[in-house]
């Protein structure tokens, strides 16, 4: 049996290792560094109903352990994903979850019709209720925990498809929108997303990003996002999927054990092309050295001090 | 897979002047595929690597170069590197020039542009073509990378033509239609584009972003193009991916 073979609800996949949103594309420039066929699976970058160009200007500042981007959700349409890249990401050999971004109600609706029909091609929708570089939708919406559950609920009716729903860590009660999210039906949550972040130029008193902040990613916020998932496992009955700064095997652990079920690797390619190989490697490793049968039994085994 | 970060080991630093340096770097792998115009990522002891315009390859000797300005906290720590130290470097990345479409080719570049072009000087010399360089310069002191026969101009006048890049291609005696290819700061390319053009020459230019991944996934070092969407002004593609080398023709600089 395949020791890092984890389930996220209903979601089989090889390994508990998934490249997270925008940091993987759709997978091709990532196929020219490894077999991407070891991951778990592939999310792809946010999509939105139209093409988008995405923000102008400066979208990236360095940070301690980590950076800040301002993308702002550039990507190429649905309909073009749906007709050139989702057989590609099919082809991968590894799962496939569609990362849905939209700017209203009626965006994330219009969304998810859209990619109903070609459930078979896709293991679940990655719902963004977190992206912080856009003016409307995504982490508006995901910080009121009333309108997650009402777009929640409203997608629930339109797709069998398993909906996870990534969420911000910009609030101060992550529980409450995780909550929402599965009272509206969910069958996950990711977390997290970005921490809004800025950094000025002390040069031209300018905000280094022209989009003034940006999501702030890397090691530097892995501590926020454990807390996050640990939180979230004792209160949640669905399955967490852990993102925040991971850069190692022992970072997977030790999201398993605050409760993931599964995690999403992302700044990390960003660094190391090849990070969500080598993660995977480590991870094998750790199952033999320590005679664990099924790397899932690290799920939610965090003993909190009284 | 064809891609791979290495480990490469510095050879030899060569400081110009204060904060211009040549590092030497053994590198086989990359050193057997590098292109002119082509660059790498290297570390630097932050969180992101730094990209450089690949300066030469020497694929026998399994070594490449690379210049360094220093302008900030990551090329500041490579200048504290020494002979033998080893770096992370990802590589080779983006797309070179065309160096197999044209008899005939004019290098123009200033800044850091000067060490792409040095290599892609090397690579149409040994191939036999006709290459004429002209490399601007703020001064004297800045002086890097000039070659014998090289047309040099400093704005300052105390080194080769008194002027800019423009004065140094207008001091040419252009024979046939060349291909233009230039690096170096924007509104440098912008001028020797423009100056292309008047005469009906192509122009290539190489664009320089903040960058994080280089290798195309994460689109923050995007620049623009023209796009052929009816109704819409540009289109956002990737300097590490797409490019960094782009038809004048195309990028909206």
């Amino acid at each position: 049996m395949n020791p890092l073979e984890v389930k996220v609800g209903n979601v089989t996949l090889k390994s508990p290792v998934i490249l997270a949103s925008g940091t993987c594309n759709f997978g091709r420039e990532l196929s020219e560094y490894y077999d991407l066929s070891v991951l778990g699976g592939l999310s792809s970058k946010g999509l939105t109903i139209k093409p988008r160009q995405g923000n102008e200007g400066c979208r990236v500042a360095e940070c301690a352990s980590g950076m800040l981007n301002s993308v702002g959700l550039q990507n190429p349409g649905v309909d073009y994903f749906i007709e050139h890249e989702l057989d590609y990401m099919r082809s991968l050999d590894t799962g496939v979850i569609v990362n849905v971004a939209g700017h209203s109600y009626e965006d994330y609706c219009d969304m998810v019709k859209k990619l109903d029909p070609y459930k078979d091609k896709i293991d679940a929708l990655e719902i963004n209720l977190s992206c912080p570089n856009v003016k409307e939708g995504c982490m508006s919406i995901g910080s009121e925990p009333d309108q997650v559950k009402r777009i929640v609920s409203a997608l629930r009716d339109l797709t069998d498809l398993p909906l996870w729903i990534k969420l911000t860590p910009n609030v101060t009660d992550i529980t409450a929108p995780a909550k929402a999210a599965q009272e509206g039906g969910a069958d996950a949550v990711v977390l997290i997303n970005t921490l809004l972040g800025m950094r000025i130029n002390i040069k031209t008193r300018r905000p280094v990003v022209q989009n003034n902040t940006g999501g702030y990613s890397g090691p530097a916020v892995m501590p926020v996002a454990i807390r996050m998932v640990s939180e979230c496992s004792r209160v949640l009955d669905i399955p967490i999927v852990g993102c925040g700064g991971i850069m190692s095997a022992e970072d997977v652990i030790e999201f398993m054990i605050a409760g993931a079920s599964a995690v999403e690797v992302g700044t990390a390619s960003l660094i190391h092309p090849d990070a969500g190989f080598t993660i995977t490697n480590g991870l094998v490793k750790y199952c033999e050295d320590n005679n664990i049968d099924n790397i899932s039994s690290l799920t939610g085994t965090l003993r909190l001090w009284e | 897979m064809d891609h791979n970060e290495y480990r490469a080991r510095v050879r030899s630093i060569r400081y110009f002047n204060t904060d211009t340096i040549l590092f030497e770097l053994s590198c086989p792998e990359i050193a057997s595929f590098a292109k002119p115009g082509q660059f790498v990522n290297v570390s630097c002891g932050k969180f992101l690597k730094r990209p450089f315009g690949i300066a030469g390859a020497d694929k026998d000797d399994g070594m490449i170069k690379i210049g360094v300005k220093i302008v900030g906290h990551g090329t500041e720590n490579l200048s504290l590197l020494k002979e033998g130290d080893m770096v992370d470097i990802l590589g080779p990345l983006g797309n070179g020039f065309d160096l197999d479409s044209f008899d005939s080719y004019i290098l123009a570049g200033g800044g850091t542009g000067v060490f792409p072009l040095n290599f892609t000087y090397d690579v149409l010399s040994d191939a036999g073509k006709d290459v004429t360089v002209v490399f601007g310069f703020r001064n004297r002191e800045q002086v890097v990378m000039a070659q014998e026969g090289f047309v040099v101009t400093t704005d300052s006048g105390d080194y080769g033509i008194h002027g800019n890049v423009i004065t140094g291609l207008d001091s040419l005696v252009l024979k046939g239609n060349p291909c233009v290819l230039c690096v170096g700061p924007t509104p440098m390319m912008k001028g020797v584009g423009e100056w292309a053009k008047s005469k009906g020459l192509r122009c290539f230019v190489s664009t320089e972003q903040h960058m994080a991944c280089g290798v195309g996934i994460c689109l923050v070092c995007v620049c623009k193009t023209k796009s052929d969407v009816p109704g819409e002004d540009f289109k956002h593609v990737r300097c590490c991916k797409d490019g960094p080398v782009f038809d004048f023709e195309e990028v909206i600089l």
